[in-house]
């Protein structure tokens, strides 16, 4: 069996050959410092930097470790702003933070050489004129924004040696993006109808753009969504509201995607997703990423026991037991061993590896994983 | 006048209301304590407990606490004016090298939900201006915030900078965040570990008590 027939056979319950050894790249801090210690090439750092998940410097880079491939394997079209606003820096502080409006037209603070996610100040999107001036004229489908290039030289999936899927963009997380958290709350108190008219559209043209990926005829071994609308606590968005206005679209994706013969759908969500999953489950999203142990000690398994075999999961490994020791790796093993038994499951590091992580360990980890799965 | 309808319509996130129904219970004559208590102070408390229990989320906290501030704007001059003090002074950041601010805004809302002073730091904090200015303000706790397990490391920065300062004896340190354990809060000598923003507001309380 192919790494792409084995993936697939383990999340349908049926027999399969061996365990992936899978992964989900890395912080550029990491690639860097493995480059500085003599790990990886500079030039393999430096491809990862500058192209990310799947390119050669991926490849390469987990091919020392002994990973089988990126689960982020995915095509998919351009949902988001088209065009996207130009960077603006609007204010340089003292301690040499900058206040920017960024591409989504987010207004941030960044600081040059910290490794952080921005801070969210405010947000362009003020108000209706602001959407229907600035917002609504970049999201409407256009089909420049489908990767037909791409799409063309995909192989056949029997010619696949890994699964590819199909990337059907984000129902929620770019309008966070576009808002802020604060922003997006307020929102939906002062303007109810906007709040509604903006997740319609964000979500129609990912519908409308995976439609016609899928009209290509090119076959996807799964679909998957990016998100992050949790936080260590629960979720960014009310359940109720989340259920009412993005729960529909979610099924009208998932009704598309089986006219295709995609049954197994993926997202992303980092935090705990846990008042957010049954509301993903009822709408045919099925399998669930990244599972963040490190961080609020996420598992698969009492999802199992409240939810059955209709989630599955990939993700789920304690990446943080990489800055430890072997006997740290081991015990992480034997607990991924377990959660493996109960089926539908595939362990992958909990997010991208950071930099505290010794490339040794990393490579013992999938050693052991080979060995022992 | 009933000041249990401003803390009904601060929990429903109502800004104009809660507007509204404070000046008016000020025209009223009622003491700005008093409508600050049985009113703002009321409504945020059950919010509070709410979100500890995953009653409510992110969204109707954020929406609860904005209507508090807009509230609590027009309070702030006749509290001076009658002498009323907060229970106590907090100064919170999220610390050097890390940007993210989403739960130590969440703390800070709680923290005044609480009646508490919060004077916010901001994000990207260095040890040396979370205890200057607990020094310069009088603070009797420093909050620190981080989300990157690389940047969690300053709290003990700032712990042993409370200690050089020689304030150590005088601050609670409490320490929150997604990598953030009891073990690692115990490891660095802070005071206090909390999970969420709620509890994080409670636990002031009592220090401050």
């Amino acid at each position: 069996m192919t790494l792409r027939e084995n993936v697939l056979a383990i999340l349908r319950y049926q027999p399969y050959e061996r365990m992936p050894i899978v992964a989900f790249g890395f912080w550029a801090e990491t690639v860097q410092k493995w480059a500085d210690e003599g790990h990886i090439t500079q030039e393999e750092a430096d491809d990862y930097i500058r192209f990310g998940d799947n390119g050669k410097g991926d490849k390469s880079i987990m091919e020392k470790l002994g990973f089988d491939f990126n689960w982020n394997s995915c095509i998919g079209a351009w949902v988001q702003l088209s065009p996207m606003f130009d960077v603006e820096v609007r204010e340089v502080l003292a301690d040499g933070s900058q206040i920017i409006r960024d591409s989504m037209g987010l207004i941030c603070k960044v600081k040059p050489g910290t490794v952080s996610i921005p801070s969210e100040i405010g947000t362009s999107l003020t108000d209706r004129e602001a959407w229907e001036k600035d917002y609504l004229p970049k999201l409407q489908m256009r089909t420049d924004r489908i990767p037909y290039d791409v799409l063309k030289s995909l192989p056949a999936p029997e010619d696949r040696e890994i699964p590819i899927g199909l990337h059907l963009g984000s129902l929620i997380g770019n309008m966070r993006n576009m808002l802020g958290v604060e922003e997006l709350s307020y929102l939906y108190a002062d303007d109810e109808e906007l709040y509604e008219e903006i997740i319609n559209t964000m979500c129609g043209l990912c519908y409308d753009c995976a439609k016609a990926i899928l009209e290509t005829g090119v076959k996807f071994d799964y679909a998957h969504y990016w998100e992050d609308i949790c936080y260590k606590n629960g979720p960014l968005v009310s359940p109720g509201v989340f259920e009412e206005l993005v729960g529909p679209w979610y099924r009208k994706i998932s009704d598309l995607l089986a006219e295709y013969g995609v049954d197994i759908i993926s997202l992303d969500c980092d935090g705990c997703i846990d008042a957010l999953l049954p509301i993903w489950l009822e709408n045919g999203v099925n399998t669930m990423f990244p599972i963040e142990v490190g961080t609020w000690g996420a598992n698969i398994a009492p999802w199992r026991e409240k939810y059955g075999k209709q989630v599955r999961g990939v993700g789920g490994m304690n990446k943080t037991v990489f800055a430890r020791d072997k006997a740290a790796v081991d015990e992480e093993v034997e607990r991924l061993k377990k959660l493996v038994e109960l089926g539908g499951y595939i362990p992958c590091p909990d997010h991208r590896i950071a930099p505290d992580a010794e490339f040794e360990l990393v490579q013992y980890y999938c050693q052991r994983m080979r060995e022992c799965l | 006048m009933d000041l249990q309808e401003i803390s009904l319509q601060l929990q429903a996130g109502k800004v104009k209301m809660v507007k509204t129904l404070v000046q008016e219970a000020i025209d009223a004559g009622i003491p700005a304590a008093q409508i600050l208590e049985e009113g703002l102070l009321a409504g945020m408390s059950v919010i509070g407990e709410k979100f500890k229990n995953n009653e409510i989320f992110v969204p109707e906290v954020l929406i609860a606490a904005r209507a508090m501030n807009t509230g609590a704007t027009l309070l702030k001059p006749l509290l001076a004016s009658e002498g009323v003090q907060s229970i106590g002074k907090v100064c919170i950041g999220t610390v050097q090298g890390d940007l993210h601010d989403i739960g130590k805004n969440l703390v800070k809302m709680m923290l005044e939900g609480k009646g508490i002073e919060v004077i916010d730091l901001g994000t990207d904090v260095s040890p040396e201006t979370f205890v200057q200015t607990a020094k310069d303000e009088g603070c009797q706790i420093i909050c620190c915030s981080a989300l990157l397990t690389t940047t969690m490391g300053v709290m003990a920065d700032v712990v042993k900078a409370a200690e050089e300062a020689g304030i150590r004896d005088q601050v609670k340190i409490m320490i929150g965040g997604a990598p953030i354990t009891e073990a690692f809060c115990r490891q660095i000598g802070a005071d206090a570990y909390t999970s969420d923003a709620a509890s994080a507001a409670d636990c002031a309380a009592a220090f401050l008590q």
